[in-house]
């Protein structure tokens, strides 16, 4: 959707008909594919295209001198999976990963798995031992395949070398369109090394793939479906927009704020589509969910129309499906994905499509039949909502409140910076105290949660996005998970900023601990750790780093870590024992919600616990 | 309810795999499964059979759906089908045995494929009840010492072969 082949277009491929090494296959289909980045660690199995991407390179050499396609070496295989990820969250194009065979491979299966959980289309190129060594345990030899075809959108092994070229065209095909995911192609050495000709066109068949797609992409909504969609939302008093990732990756954004804004429905995100509604609109209500805003969390109590954009219901959203906006009349349901709809909650009225299209669709029919919906009641009772229930936190503690400093980011960043972050407590302030105007500014593990995906998918997004301020605001736990990728930053000269939040331990188990096991904290406090975050950051070449640990600081050096010029690095030693609120318990519906100290509840807090399997 | 499920599957390294793993990532067990190449060289029949409520077969198709490999799904349970399985049972047979077996043979329609001594090999071919006593009868004149079946297989009655996505995985509605 994004590329195109360059020469396709016009006729021919000028290289149709060349004979080419399967490594100068695979780095020729990149180049065609519009790839402008590689990120990889090198190693025996991938020798041939390592090498492949070094003379592509030599030879096609940018007016300024730089390398068209450039190699991004990460310390951990783990490290390119999410910069590639970070690349793709933040441009909306194909991430490219390259490592070598057995460990290269398996370090890449946690980044795979958090992009299919988050659709995220990246395509990661492995080497695999010679095909006469595949299945003899040979040295560094996993079987990836196997592996990856539980976690990834697909996986290809490349047994008959001419199906190479066709082969890694059709990954980026499957990467990107659909609901977009990672696809891994497994490619033995001496296929790598294997002599042929180069088509310059053709793919895969792909036939249930494509026959499917298309039944998708042909799927229009009907003046019908428009009828009764405009006749439910003409009963309802109360509509909300339920928006998901699905509106991100879906480029989907535009289409859903004009019909958002056309008829007045407040829009609620999840923590996925961050971004999808501008934050600081009037009728947008932030994020919804476990964590979202009291206020959202309350409109969802409220409303009596739910339409889901790009949604799945998930646990995080949906604790308890059956209690899960318990007085809607109707449920509308817009995905790209069928296995959606009706997978947790059944749904009054669906559509599977081609998320931006149909929107506009709906909205030119609503045009079209002059369709008028009066929602004053509902905006007032938003606009209390929102100012009754507002997010607030100990502003007049003593000690470092975390949200008092990603509010002074924000304050900076003005909802225009590209904000990663690992998991946990630090992920949960980020998206509760950023304003995110646009998509493709927020960066997070949801899906899976993964530790440590912060850092990684910061670099990548800058690769992605020279133009933009890129910020990893991570806890002192995720950061230690890939604490060998601050090098990366400053190897690259990537003016990326690296907040940690230190809090000593990893402050969401211990939030669960003390809510759920009487405080016993098993694992999770790290007081006694000896890691001078600031020193590793000097000592992997940051100019700027510091630590901030008065309060009365806050505001002068964050001012200078947001004006540094290069990659910058701020440690905060906040108050270890900061909660995130408001939280719904994991199963519980959202009258259960607890508000915290600083945020005010319209209910009773709740005084049951779950059982110790329903928490997860 | 059990559910009978024909899948036609891409012939590609790991194919199966794939699909079998859909199977246990999401919490259900194959209760038989048949695998056999068509008359597209490229394209391989699987025939599952599983246990599950309508709602969360119909959920666990759509999930198959979404795999690459996967050409096409038909749930024959949905529809009037014929379903058959094959069963090859050798049997230890005690003096005497044999008089029974051809009994039994007659009984079921079965063929006998092999007669030895004390022991004997019988084909069968019929729906799942059949087999089932089948083999539960021939225990009782021998010892079973090999009972193989293919698993089900199974075509839709009518002409309809195998289904259109758009129209059994709803697209609006």
């Amino acid at each position: 959707m994004t590329t195109q082949l360059t020469a396709g277009r016009t006729g021919e491929h000028p290289l149709a008909g060349a004979r080419m090494t399967g490594a100068d296959i695979v780095v020729q289909v990149l180049a065609d594919e519009g790839v402008d980045t590689i990120f990889g660690y090198s190693g025996g199995a991938i020798l041939p295209t390592y090498d492949a991407v070094f003379r592509y390179n030599d030879a096609n050499r940018r007016p300024d001198g730089t390398p068209r396609i450039p190699l991004i070496v990460p310390a951990n295989e783990q490290g390119a999976g999410f910069m590639a990820a970070g690349y793709a969250r933040a441009s909306g194009k194909v991430g490219v990963v390259m490592v070598t065979s057995g460990p290269g491979a398996t370090n890449t299966v946690t980044p795979v798995r958090d992009c299919m959980a988050d659709s995220v289309p990246i395509v990661v190129i492995c080497g695999q031992v010679p095909r006469h060594a595949i299945g003899t345990d040979a040295f560094q030899e996993a079987p990836v395949s196997a592996i990856m075809g539980a976690v990834a959108k697909h996986v290809f092994l490349v047994t008959n070398p001419s199906a190479l070229e066709a082969t890694v065209r059709s990954a980026f095909e499957l990467a990107r369109t659909g609901r977009p995911g990672p696809v891994v192609i497994d490619i033995p050495k001496d296929v790598q090394n294997w002599e042929g000709r180069f088509a310059g066109a053709g793919a895969l068949p792909l036939t249930g793939y494509r026959a499917r797609l298309r039944a998708v992409m042909d799927n229009r909504l009907t003046d019908e479906s428009c009828r009764r969609l405009y006749e439910m939302l003409a009963g309802s008093e109360r509509p909300l927009i339920y928006a998901g990732g699905g509106v991100i990756n879906g480029n989907a954004t535009t289409a859903l704020r004009n019909f958002a804004d056309a008829y007045g429905i407040p829009v609620a995100t999840t923590l996925m589509a961050l971004g999808a509604s501008d934050t600081t609109h009037p009728l947008s209500l932030h994020m919804l969910g476990m964590h979202g805003m009291a206020f959202a969390n309350y409109a969802v109590e409220d409303c009596d129309m739910l339409i889901a954009v790009g949604a799945r219901f998930d646990d995080r959203v949906a604790g308890d499906p059956a209690r899960f906006a318990p007085k809607v009349r109707y449920i509308a349901h817009f995905d790209v994905d069928v296995s959606e709809v009706g997978k947790v909650k059944a749904v009054t009225w669906h559509h599977v499509g081609i998320l931006s299209r149909d929107l506009d669709d709906l909205l030119a029919y609503g045009r079209r039949v002059g369709f008028r919906k009066q929602l004053e009641t509902w905006h007032r009772e938003i606009a209390g909502l929102k100012e009754r229930h507002r997010l607030n936190y100990d502003r007049e503690s003593r000690l470092i409140q975390p949200c008092a400093v990603i509010e002074e980011i924000n304050r900076i960043a003005k909802g225009e910076a590209i904000i990663a972050t690992g998991v946990g407590q630090h992920q949960m302030w980020a998206a509760q105290y950023f304003d995110f105007r646009e998509p493709r500014l927020w960066l997070t593990s949801g899906s899976m949660g993964t530790m440590g995906f912060g850092l990684p998918a910061a670099i990548g997004a800058q690769f992605a996005r020279r133009d933009r301020v890129v910020i990893d605001i991570d806890g002192d736990g995720s950061m230690r998970m890939n604490l060998g990728e601050l090098e990366t930053a400053t190897t690259y000269g990537l003016p990326v900023k690296v907040v940690v939040l230190n809090n000593f331990g990893d402050g969401m188990v211990r939030q669960w601990q003390k809510l759920y096991y009487k405080g016993r904290l098993s694992g999770s406090d790290k007081s006694l750790h000896r890691k001078d975050f600031v020193r590793a950051a000097e000592a992997d070449g940051f100019e700027f780093a510091k630590r901030l640990d008065r309060k009365e600081d806050l505001e002068r050096v964050i001012g200078e870590f947001m004006r540094f010029p290069g990659p910058a690095f701020l440690e905060v030693i906040i108050d270890p024992d900061a909660g995130v609120y408001p939280m719904v318990g994991p199963g519980q519906s959202y009258d259960k919600m607890i508000t915290g100290d600083f945020i005010r509840s319209r209910e009773r807090p709740p005084d049951e616990t779950p059982g110790p399997s329903q928490m997860f | 309810m059990r559910h009978v499920i024909a899948v036609l599957l891409q012939n590609e390294v790991g194919a199966l795999t794939r699909m079998t793993g859909l199977f246990s990532t999401r919490g259900y067990n194959i209760d038989s499964l048949n695998v056999a190449p068509t008359d597209d060289p490229a394209v391989s029949r699987v025939t599952l059979v599983i246990e599950g409520s309508d709602a969360a077969i119909a959920q666990l198709n759509t999930q198959l759906a979404k795999l690459v490999d996967v050409v096409n799904i038909h749930d024959m349970t949905l529809g009037e089908h014929f379903e058959r399985e094959l069963a090859i049972v050798k049997l230890k047979l005690a003096p005497g045995g044999y008089e029974q077996v051809l009994r039994l043979a007659a009984d079921f329609g079965a063929e006998i494929l092999d007669d030895a001594e004390n022991s004997c090999t019988i084909q069968l071919t019929g729906g799942l009840a059949k087999v089932d006593a089948f083999v539960r009868d021939a225990a009782r004149i021998g010892t079973l010492a090999a009972v193989a079946r293919s698993g089900s297989v199974a075509v839709s009655k009518g002409e309809v072969t195998l289904s259109s996505y758009a129209r059994v995985h709803r697209l609006s509605g």
